[in-house]
């Protein structure tokens, strides 16, 4: 089972994942091996072998695979953008 | 000066930030008395490198966030007192590391301001906190499951975020620091990076990291201001944050600037002992 609120707000609604640049990872896997969450899926066979499967379980503010990853290919969303974006929706909420 | 360290660099020989690790260590072994450690050599010749490293103080230089010199030092079991990051480093100076491996004007440039840095601030000395006592007497519920006990504070004055970081908040100022959940998952923890004085610290940023032989944790800020004093005691005792995360193991206190607003993002103990219960029963079942 994965979180499904974040603060009270949809996990659905909170854009929170981290993105990979292919130019860089080398798929060393590190990033899989260390995050429990199950974000990433490993495609032995396919050309692109990793991707990030379940967006939604990743933890909103967490980067600690972004500090592991050697080549430094995982990037994550503005952390203030996604606190403000997260009030608001809050803001709307308890309105509406 | 940066003297009377034992030097352990990551010597990576097929990477720019690898070469610019062993670069570092000679330069730093050559103007004072600093003795470095060869990650390769100390696979055979361990005693050499255990009394090297048992009389000195240890400078771990990790090429990349691989951090397998520090990895290494984990592994022997070696106490490190101060580590830095080749392409942390690169990165706060705005240096573009590329893949050649003889060193350029950028790598040279880069070594050098590493040196001063490591200079100046050896020369400084880190301003620390003065006071260390407990703002508050904490008050615990504990949860256990297996082995494992976990205390979580259920005064009113702590609050959580759900990335397992606590503040407590005294008029307007906040210790911050990291829960039981976190320092039960890292297990025996060797490093503490401090907070630099006087940053700002935006709500839910990054303040200071701690590092298990197991794994890496940035503290989450649950609250926004500047950093007005840090730990200095975990900075040689990082075990302490085991022992107890809240009364000896705090990261920092931070001047608060918006803590109404921050409050709204915050959870109290009630909301945090649930989900921390969950979070545990979903890694041990
Ligand atoms: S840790 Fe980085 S380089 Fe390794 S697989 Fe993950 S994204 Fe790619
Ligand atoms: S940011 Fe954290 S939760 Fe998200 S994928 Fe990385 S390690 Fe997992």
């Amino acid at each position: 089972m994965s979180e499904t609120t974040f603060m009270g707000v949809e996990r659905d609604k909170i854009d929170w994942k981290p993105a990979i640049d292919y130019t860089k990872c080398d798929y060393c896997m590190e990033c899989v091996k260390f995050c429990s969450h199950k974000v990433f899926e490993v495609r032995e066979t396919e050309d692109i072998k990793l991707i990030v499967r379940n967006p939604n379980n990743c933890v909103v503010f967490c980067r600690a695979c972004s500090k592991i990853c050697g080549p430094d290919a995982l990037s994550f969303p503005d952390k203030n953008a996604t606190s403000q974006r997260i009030r608001e929706i809050r803001k709307e909420e308890s309105n509406g | 000066m940066v003297e009377n360290y034992a030097i352990l660099p990551c010597n990576g020989l097929d990477k720019c930030a690898g070469v610019i690790s062993r670069e570092l260590a000679i330069r730093l072994c050559e103007n004072a008395k600093n003795e470095i450690i060869c990650p390769v050599y100390y696979r055979v010749a361990e005693a050499k490198y255990n009394k090297i490293a048992g009389g000195h103080s240890l400078l771990v230089i990790d090429g990349c966030q691989t951090r397998c010199a520090s990895k290494l030092a984990a592994e022997k079991n070696l106490k490190i007192s101060q580590k830095l990051t080749i392409t942390e480093e690169a990165k706060n100076h705005n240096i573009e590391l590329k893949s050649n491996l003889r060193l350029l004007e950028n790598e040279n440039a880069l070594i050098e301001i590493i040196l001063s840095d490591l200079n100046n601030a050896q020369d400084q000395g880190r301003r620390s906190s003065v006071e260390t006592s407990s703002l508050i007497n904490f008050e615990y519920e504990t949860y256990q499951n297996s082995k494992f006990i976990f205390r979580v504070p259920k005064n009113p004055e702590v609050y959580f975020n759900e990335n397992d970081c606590w503040a407590c908040v005294v008029g307007n100022r906040a210790r911050i620091g990291v829960t039981d959940f976190v320092q039960q998952n890292l297990s025996d923890i060797l490093y503490f990076t401090p907070p630099e004085i006087d940053a700002e610290i935006d709500q839910f940023g990054e303040v200071g990291e701690i590092e298990s032989s197991k794994s890496v944790f940035e503290l989450i800020s649950p609250v926004s201001g500047k950093v007005i004093s840090i730990n200095e005691t975990l900075v040689q005792k990082p075990e302490l944050i085991n022992e107890n995360p809240y009364e000896l193991g705090w990261f920092a206190e931070i001047g608060l600037t918006d803590f109404e607003s921050d409050k709204e993002l915050l959870i109290g103990f009630d909301k945090y002992f649930e989900i921390m219960k969950t979070k545990v029963e979903e890694i041990n079942g």
